[in-house]
């Protein structure tokens, strides 16, 4: 009797830690947050024992940045740098750097992507959301006020000026250089793995607790229901897509999409409906993103290949809706349910 | 060991069999629960089982100066068919169905979020 008792409890034992062994290995802990800023929300998932202070350690950078870097925000660096009349502008660390490196992506992109394109999206009324198609003449105006040659940055004296009529802003850049600093800050914290949404452009930090990578879905352009196309396979990289459908408005049957080409200080058509840009620098995926989808399929698979120093790939997706993918996204990228027909062709270098 | 202990001890390691075999029957078929989590300015209103909606149904969520967003609920997915916001991105978005990418109003700070089943991404780039 008392055999069987023990042997009744041995069996119940065992049928508890196979229960709760199952459980406790379900997931490593986790914090995640959800933050309104830079005109979007930013969703942050932090996993491992600094998950706590790796979020509100994230939440506090982007808020402080969001401060210096707004263009509407009257208190912000940006802003007083587009209203200093010509005056040089002392700047924050942050700030300085940030322009440092865009300028540079300004050069390198032979002006497809331009900081001082802002009076265009401003011509058209995206800050505001009163939307307009302005005339030939204002838009010859605007296009020739600008010209990011003319922001002059002293590094020395961390101080930028800007010629009076001209205007820049961060949008092109803010969200891949915050991804950046925030994955180096969580770095530093110690966390090898995070996953941070920031409106769109995904940064992520190490691969999933489980090792494996983080699968990021492409978003197909054409879809009402916002679906994905195809899905890339990410490790502590960047994915930052730059799309017509994102952010545009209608008038009289045509779309009018908020990437503004500087040459004619008009939304970009080049052909495309977006361009992926994945990396391992946040910064330089989502200005390439903006500048590639100035340039088109064409040119941007060129500026690939002359460009390797930049160590990033991309998807573009044409209007028609066939794909063009670089030589070094091969094997991680796949299409997803429903898009197996799709056109897909890989560009060598 | 008598054959009645035997017989017992069989019967545990059955049920310890069991135990183990329903646990990773589970962990393979997970439940297909969707769960659509609706929240305003950070603050949880509402969450919808989207695989039990039998019938489509919408209301409205009314927020600050007259904000306002109604939701469409339908079997399995969800969406925002109308708002007061300027820019109309999160009706523009359309029907969400999986975890892929959040439908984010902006202007009104709604945000609604899928959860469960159903989604093979971790992100959305877009």
């Amino acid at each position: 009797m008392k055999g069987r008792l023990c042997l009744l409890l041995a069996g119940l034992l065992a049928a508890g830690a196979v229960l709760t062994g199952c459980a406790g290995a379900k997931s490593a802990s986790s914090e995640s947050s959800q933050v309104f800023a830079m005109d979007t929300v930013m969703l942050l998932t932090v996993y491992g024992d600094q998950a706590k202070e790796g979020i509100d350690q994230a939440t506090q950078t982007i808020q402080k940045l969001e401060k210096l870097w707004s263009a509407t925000d009257e208190t912000s660096e940006i802003w007083t740098l587009n209203h200093s009349e010509g005056d040089w502008v002392d700047l924050s660390p942050e700030t300085e750097q940030v322009l440092s490196r865009s300028l540079e992506l300004c050069a390198l992109t032979g002006g497809a992507l331009d900081l001082t394109a802002y009076s265009a999206v401003q011509a058209w009324g995206f800050p505001t959301g009163e939307y307009r198609v302005p005339g030939a003449e204002e838009l010859a105006q605007v296009a020739a006020s600008i010209d990011y040659t003319q922001v002059e940055l002293n590094e020395q004296a961390s101080q930028a000026r800007l010629p009076e009529n001209m205007s820049l802003d961060l949008g092109a850049v803010a969200k891949g250089r915050l991804g950046e600093v925030l994955s180096q800050q969580l770095k530093e914290l110690g966390v090898t793995s995070a996953l941070l949404e920031l409106g769109g452009n995904v940064q992520t930090v190490g691969a999933k607790p489980d090792g494996s990578k983080w699968r990021v879905g492409i978003q197909d352009p054409a879809s009402q229901e916002g679906g994905y196309l195809g899905v890339v396979q990410v490790a502590d990289q960047a994915v930052v897509t730059s799309g017509d459908y994102q952010r545009y408005f209608e008038q009289d049957g045509q779309r009018y999409c908020h990437i503004m080409d500087p040459d004619t200080a008009s939304p970009a058509q080049s052909g495309v409906d977006s361009v992926t840009v994945i990396g391992s620098d946040g910064t330089v995926c989502d200005a390439l993103s903006t500048a590639l989808f100035v340039m088109g399929e064409e040119k941007g698979i060129q500026f690939w290949k002359d460009h390797p120093e930049l160590n990033f790939e991309a998807i573009f997706i044409a209007q028609d809706g066939t794909l063009a993918v670089t030589a070094g996204l091969a094997d991680n990228f796949t299409l997803a349910d429903g898009y197996q027909n799709r056109e897909v062709t890989v560009m060598e270098r | 060991m008598n054959k009645q202990t035997k017989i017992l001890a069989g019967v545990l390691i059955a049920v310890v069999l069991l135990s183990a075999g329903v646990l990773a029957w589970r962990k393979l078929n997970p439940e297909p629960a969707r769960i659509a989590k609706i929240s305003q300015k950070g603050q949880v209103l509402q969450e919808i089982d989207l695989t039990q909606v039998k019938e489509p149904y919408s209301f409205v969520i009314e927020g600050e100066d007259g904000a306002l967003n109604t939701v469409q609920v339908e079997p399995g997915r969800i969406c925002i068919s109308e708002a007061s916001c300027p820019d109309q991105i999160c009706v523009h978005q359309g029907w969400i169905s999986d975890g892929s990418e959040p439908i984010v109003c902006l202007p009104n700070q709604v945000i609604i979020q899928i959860t469960g089943g159903g989604s093979q991404v971790d992100a959305a780039a877009g």
